[in-house]
């Protein structure tokens, strides 16, 4: 490589690295920054530990563990529903030849173009006959109908990877065929299940969209939903929002990059294969 | 009853396919899918058909259960109403620009980082983030950034010795506002599958090209782009379909406005049905907008498709 050639692809990086990583820097140097700062004086442009002792007392004033608690239940929630249906799945369409499968195949790929606002008023009109309005089992329920396909997807490539010869020894055994996939099968694909199950819990962790709308109570609310009314509210001090914005994004951010590749594959096999 | 009958099956004998699993008899498979496909069938699909008959009817949000069929009439106020136009052409422009802007700067990123230097790791690591950020807390802090009196880049752009600019607050800097967000959190995507498509490139071949005299840029163009030409299509319908659905961020930023300069077809939607109460219309929205992303499934699949074709050959 030429010197100049070299300098450009430095400079080309920098500026992504700054491009990529600032918003998120931001929050962090925010969240450690005074009030008189933000508005007044300027802000400084890096993060000021020594002001962590004042953010975490603002902070005791968010509800930010009872939201945090209620995304967890219904990330917790969201994520078993979807891996145990979805394994049903991914099996049937890995193994099995059957009467619409391929009509199946589709319909899976298709939930993944359906706009979530679309489903949106008639799951409204449902929950309320059947009084799942302000339930984070609700809520569970319509978040399931989007991460189940992509789990599908990801169980049934992992499962495709398998030999079948290792399920005919066991089924030559008289094992039933639900515990050859959940005794043999599944703890061979457990890397694969962990994606599918990390795609699944931050797709319960960062919902808003139903959850702004089926949950009118406020102590139900999810951090998705409590962070979203600090939106054009001037009374908690915007360090303090910012650092539970923080505290809301690092899980999903940690676990995304550790599971980065198997995401790509589901999502783009989800696609190609339908 | 089902453990006899999944014993059973173990004797049934099969007939096995290099593709596509087996034949089976019996009920077997339908133990399996059924229980999903059941649940889709009630939380998706059931919804989704109910969305597209509420078009066709007059129904209120005070009373979602009661509606009154009125066929076509949702339809003929929707194309009567400049609204609807204005929401289309929004739609449409930002999701082509979301696409073209998106991959393009995804695809840079992946060719910057397809070769080895000191920290690449990291720096991969840092430019996913705008990926991994869930899109409440991307829009808090991009609101901040964005803020008129105080937000960082009127900071610089004051420091400049420029005008504050009203990135938010105004027709013509709100969507493009907007799509620098979206980039932000869709170029990692693209970039995370455009750097795995670029590292099956075979290295031999790019070797020859080199050895031949080639200049890096008609390697690329001659070696590189066609290898990976298939999978920048599917990350750009990727990308078109998830505009078109996009909301959260939307809504959050700037709530469609100002006068619906950043209002897509499902935000209006959201908007028409929660604060118009008008369930039968915000259906109509909603309709053109699927009608919108499955044009662009049909089209990945038909890209899909003849490139199989092709492959098999």
């Amino acid at each position: 490589m030429t010197y100049l050639s070299r300098t450009l692809h430095a400079l080309l990086i920098l500026f992504l690295v700054v491009f990529g990583g600032f918003p998120i820097y931001w929050m962090a140097v925010t969240a450690l920054s005074t009030n008189a700062e933000l508005y007044n004086t300027g802000q400084v442009w890096w993060p000021q530990i020594g002001n962590l002792p004042m953010l975490l007392a603002d902070l005791a004033d968010v509800p930010l563990v009872r939201w945090l608690a209620n995304t967890a239940i219904v990330a917790v929630g969201t994520t078993l529903l979807s891996l145990t249906l979805g394994a049903l799945a991914g099996y049937a369409l890995s193994r099995f030849r059957f009467h619409g499968k391929g009509v199946i195949g589709f319909l899976l790929f298709m939930t993944q173009v359906v706009p979530e606002a679309l489903i949106l008023v008639p799951l409204y009109a449902m929950f309320i006959s059947l009084g799942l309005m302000n339930s984070l089992g609700g809520l569970i329920l319509a978040n399931v109908g989007f991460s189940l396909p992509v789990a599908a997807f990801i169980i049934k490539g992992a499962i495709d990877a398998v030999p079948y010869e290792i399920e005919e020894a066991a089924t030559i055994d008289n094992c039933p065929r639900f515990g050859v996939l959940t005794l043999i099968i599944l703890p061979i694909i457990a890397p694969s299940l962990a994606a599918a199950a990390v795609i699944a819990f931050f797709a319960g962790w960062n919902e808003y969209l139903f959850a702004a709308t089926f949950l009118m109570d406020n102590t139900h609310w999810p951090a998705s939903v409590g962070l979203a009314s600090f939106i054009g509210q001037y009374e908690t001090p915007l360090s303090a929002v910012m650092g539970a914005a923080l505290i809301f994004s690092l899980p999903a951010v940690l676990f995304f990059l550790i599971i980065q590749r198997k995401i790509v594959a589901g999502i783009t096999s989800g696609a190609v294969k339908g | 009853m089902t453990d006899l009958l999944l014993q059973a099956d173990a004797k049934t004998p099969v007939a096995r396919s290099a593709r596509g699993g087996i034949r089976w008899r019996g009920m077997l498979p339908y133990v399996f899918i059924v229980p999903p496909v059941l649940y889709l069938a009630v939380f998706m699909f059931y919804p989704l058909g109910r969305q597209i008959w509420l078009s066709f009817t007059r129904t209120r949000l005070m009373n979602p259960n009661r509606s009154e069929f009125t066929g076509l009439s949702n339809y003929e106020r929707l194309f009567a109403d400049p609204e609807f136009y204005m929401a289309l052409q929004v739609t449409v422009v930002y999701s082509a620009l979301a696409v073209i802007l998106g991959v393009t700067v995804g695809m840079i990123a992946a060719l910057a980082l397809n070769r080895p230097f000191p920290g690449r790791a990291i720096v991969r690591a840092v430019l996913l983030f705008g990926w991994a950020c869930p899109n409440v807390a991307a829009s808090l802090v991009w609101l901040w950034i964005f803020n008129e009196r105080s937000g960082v880049l009127n900071t610089i752009v004051t420091g400049l010795g420029l005008d504050r600019i009203a990135w938010l607050t105004t027709t013509e800097m709100a969507l493009p506002s907007i799509l620098l967000v979206t980039v932000w959190q869709v170029a990692p995507f693209v970039m995370l599958v455009m750097l795995a498509a670029l590292q099956s490139v075979p290295e031999e071949v790019k070797e020859a090209a080199r050895i031949d005299n080639a200049d890096s840029l008609s390697v690329f163009r001659a070696v590189t782009l066609p290898h990976v030409m298939p999978t920048l299509q599917l990350v750009s319908l990727l990308v078109a379909v998830w505009s078109i659905r996009r909301f959260d961020i939307i809504y959050l930023l700037t709530g469609g406005g100002p006068i619906g300069s950043t209002s897509t077809l499902i935000v209006k939607l959201r908007q028409i049905a929660f604060e118009n109460y008008d369930l039968g219309l915000a259906s109509a929205y909603g309709v053109i907008g699927l009608i919108l992303a499955l044009t662009v499934a049909v089209i990945h699949a038909l890209f899909n498709r003849r490139r199989q074709k092709r492959s098999q050959q």
